[in-house]
């Protein structure tokens, strides 16, 4: 029914696509199946229209067609549920069912009885335990999913794509939803769900491709294909499923722990995660994307507040309610989402590297250009930063050494504690080099450094621990000897856990 | 050519001026003598000391529409609790400052806390407080700024340097400090241009952001005194003026209205502008009116050209 060849799709440097294939046929059910940045997200984008590939061709019945935007997509019979809800959350459940395709009476008025009845059939449909009246924001989350997912299907589609929809629903929602798969299958549609839960696409898929580094690496059927050789096809690594002892932490000396984590909860990605650190360590957070490793790291950091769990930092127990109080206590922050979160560009590099540092001492108290110059000179000069003059604004330089300000920013500091969340994406190599040395270097003289990464080399390489997130908790813990690829990625497929429960603590 | 007119902002302001006063002599060659001299600076200081909070404010991203009701409502108290008499400052500043301090309070927490746009919240509070004016005069203000505090201001040194020049040290000194100077004024320019980014950094951005509001309607209050003392009579409204004048000001003198950027000079070269600009209509005789025209034309032109700095979608 589908088919797509030759997809490729750049976003300045970074390539998402390359030379792509896939096909779906008419009542089937396949798995699309890839790591961290695979492509499998823009696959899903370029057949709902939001992103314009470069290169490629897509048919539909052997027809080729262009998807320029949303609305040509839905034209085309496709619908997408997406796993960052397009609901729109200030509206009623059936104004959202019918958002854009509301039923018209005589004059274009809308039939207010036919949105509710079709509402009900839907609901009923797949068994969605609301009301049509109610608004969005007050269900939960697993709900809202399950929403998201009617909306889709009640646009009757000829392709449905479900882009990790599974996330948030619990047991019964799930067997509720692949029993409605069914049904439809058997109706003739053809469905393409993404999802990291590999138990799922067995119970539920006829076939899958596999999508690696933006090409596409593998296909078959599920009949044909095992599990170790699809995460062989994933992540270029047969699974070491057998791994034991993974949970243990090695004999360290406990005096000197930095942070101890005990089953942090943060609803909803967050559901039990103990973790901890000694001085001059660096801790490795790995894992497939969105299992809560941004939000665990963000809830040290006191931007967002725990539902419930324990967090000791240096021996006192340390909830905090802002960025500002945990800066305080001698902890840094990089994001690897430089735009939104790091970078201030059209301040100068001076001033970037100066930032962290401004929040220190009296807030009416002097602070010259001198202090602000001297301080970010030695910097550019210690982490060779690349820029044309500390006065230049931070966005006249390159990624790499934007990346770079933002990590010298709070080494210079020499905090005790540094949270990076992923702050090698989209890095180019030599950049990235240099910030691993930096940051070996700094736990050299003491310094304890948690970073999370969607790269399981960079995790490999520069982390004395690992600890592996799946679903909100962790998978394993990987120290010393097993530190191995092979349990890294049978940890992040969730082929393997452990039950994170006092033993952590070593 | 292009490029100067794109990255000078600031020195194109200061030419326009010097083109304008220019014309100004050419139309009316009597006006060239120290006593225009005089009231050009007397006024541009005046506009400058009004435009120094709304400077804070819009480094922040925000705007300040209630600039003018506290200008007009210091006027009143400031007149008013004089009547004339000397020794009365230290009471009008008792009255000014709760009142300026009240007023920040409310836009700021209106703004950063309430999620309310800045130009909504300022505005409401504009209107209450111009309204209160009317409360507490019954809609006639009485009495006179104190001789000695009008004698401060208007004197010429040198017959031209007027003597709201010493305020202006006083004023430009504080702001400067402020501004480019302080712990404060780093973590103004981090939150304007990046939020996000500056909270992540340790910033305390919802208190900065309320601090640039707060000051900014306590040196709107501090102009509404001077500039009492100044015109030397009140009325309601008196001052009103002063909130669109003082947004050109600060957009003229190069700060960005979307945040992140801007400078406390080029706000006072951007007051200059404004003063030649309505003292060139004056000798014109065009009507108030027709000046407002104006100054908003010029306004719309000057966003057009400036202001390309995309924002950061946070």
């Amino acid at each position: 029914m589908l088919e797509m060849h030759g997809i490729t799709k750049r976003f300045d440097a970074v390539v998402a696509l390359n030379n792509a294939s896939f096909e779906v046929a008419p009542g089937e059910i396949r798995a699309l199946l890839g790591s961290n940045g695979s492509g499998k997200s823009t696959l899903v984008k370029v057949l709902s229209g939001l992103v314009n590939p470069n290169a490629g061709e897509i048919k539909i019945d052997g027809k080729s067609v262009q998807i320029g935007n949303a609305q040509e997509s839905r034209r085309l019979g496709i619908a997408v549920a997406y796993q960052d809800l397009s609901l729109i959350q200030s509206m009623s459940v059936m104004d959202n069912l019918v958002l854009g395709l509301e039923p018209k009476g005589p004059l274009g008025i809308v039939d207010r009885k036919q949105v509710e009845a079709r509402a009900r059939e839907v609901l009923g449909r797949l068994k969605i335990d609301c009301r049509p009246e109610d608004l969005v924001r007050s269900l939960p989350p697993s709900v809202q999913s399950m929403l998201e997912v009617a909306k889709a299907i009640s646009l009757k589609p000829r392709l449905l794509l479900l882009d990790e929809v599974t996330a948030s629903l619990h047991h019964n929602e799930v067997d509720i939803l692949f029993d409605t798969l069914r049904e439809l299958k058997e109706e003739g549609m053809a469905i393409v769900i993404v999802t990291h839960r590999m138990e799922e696409i067995y119970k539920l898929c006829d076939g899958c491709t596999i999508l690696k580094s933006g090409e596409t690496v593998a296909r078959g059927k599920m009949s044909e294909m095992d599990l170790n050789e699809i995460v062989y096809h994933m992540t270029g690594k047969r699974p070491d499923a057998a791994a034991q002892g993974v949970c243990q932490l090695a004999n360290i000396e406990k005096e000197e722990q930095v942070l101890e984590v005990r089953n942090l909860v943060l609803l909803p990605k967050v559901k039990d995660i103990s973790l901890n650190a000694f001085r001059g360590e660096i801790i490795g957070i790995g894992g497939l994307e969105g299992q809560g490793q941004s939000e665990f790291i963000r809830a040290l950091l006191g931007v967002h507040k725990p539902s419930s769990g324990e967090i000791y930092y240096n021996g006192i127990n340390a909830r905090f309610k802002s960025p500002a109080q945990a800066v305080k206590k001698e902890i840094g922050f990089v994001s690897g989402d430089r735009n939104k979160e790091a970078v201030f560009p059209i301040r100068s590099v001076a001033e970037n590297l100066y930032a962290g540092k401004t929040t220190k001492g009296n807030i009416f108290g002097y602070l010259g250009p001198k202090q602000i110059n001297s301080f970010a000179g030695r910097a550019v000069e210690e982490f060779n930063i690349k820029a044309g003059s500390l006065k230049h604004p931070a966005n006249s330089l390159s990624g790499g050494n934007q990346q770079k300000l933002v990590v010298g920013r709070w080494i210079a500091l020499a905090p005790k504690l540094l949270l990076l969340d992923d702050p090698t994406k989209g890095v180019d190599i030599n950049s990235r080099r240099e910030i691993h040395k930096i940051l070996k270097k700094c736990t050299e003289d003491g310094m304890t450094v948690i970073i999370s990464s969607s790269d399981n080399a960079e995790l490999l390489e520069i982390s004395d621990r690992i600890y592996i997130f799946y679903e909100g908790k962790v998978s394993a813990m990987l120290a010393e000897e097993n530190r191995t690829e092979e349990k890294l990625v049978a940890a992040m497929m969730g082929l393997i856990s452990c039950d994170t429960g006092g033993e952590l603590d070593g | 050519m292009r490029q100067f007119v794109r990255d000078n902002q600031v020195g194109m302001a200061l030419i326009i001026s010097a083109l304008l006063f220019a014309v100004n002599i050419a139309i009316n060659p009597a006006s060239l003598n120290a006593n225009t001299f005089g009231s050009i600076i007397a006024l541009t200081l005046l506009l400058s000391f009004a435009s120094a909070g709304q400077t804070l404010i819009m480094i922040t991203g925000g705007i300040d529409l209630s600039v003018g009701a506290v200008m007009s409502m210091a006027a009143i108290f400031t007149a008013n609790t004089m009547a004339g008499q000397e020794g009365q400052m230290p009471l009008v500043i008792a009255q000014v400052v709760p009142m300026a301090l009240i007023v920040g309070l409310v836009n700021g927490v209106g703004v950063v806390k309430l999620k309310l746009p800045a130009m909504v919240i300022t505005m409401c509070v504009s209107n209450v407080v111009t309204r209160l004016q009317y409360v507490y005069t019954q809609g006639l203000p009485t009495g006179t700024t104190s001789k000695f505090f009008t004698m401060t201001l208007q004197h010429r040194f040198f017959g031209f340097i007027p003597g709201m020049t010493l305020y202006g040290i006083v004023i430009f000194g504080i702001v400067l400090y402020i501004l480019n100077r302080s712990r404060y004024g780093q973590q103004l320019f981090l939150t304007g241009n990046n939020r996000n980014a500056a909270y992540l950094a340790g910033v305390r951005s919802d208190m900065v952001e309320i601090l640039a509001y707060v000051l900014g309607s306590l040196l709107a209050g501090i102009a509404g005194i001077i500039g009492a003392g100044y015109m030397n009579f009140v009325i309601c409204q008196s001052l009103d003026s002063y909130t669109m004048m003082s947004i050109v000001a600060v957009v003229v003198g190069g700060t960005l209205l979307i945040g992140g950027k801007g400078s406390y000079l080029g706000t006072a070269v951007g007051s200059l502008l404004i003063i030649v600009l309505s003292n060139c209509l004056a000798v014109l005789n065009s009507s108030d009116a027709v000046r407002s025209v104006i100054m908003g034309g010029v306004l719309i032109l000057l966003l057009a050209v400036y202001n390309k700095e995309k924002p950061i979608r946070q």
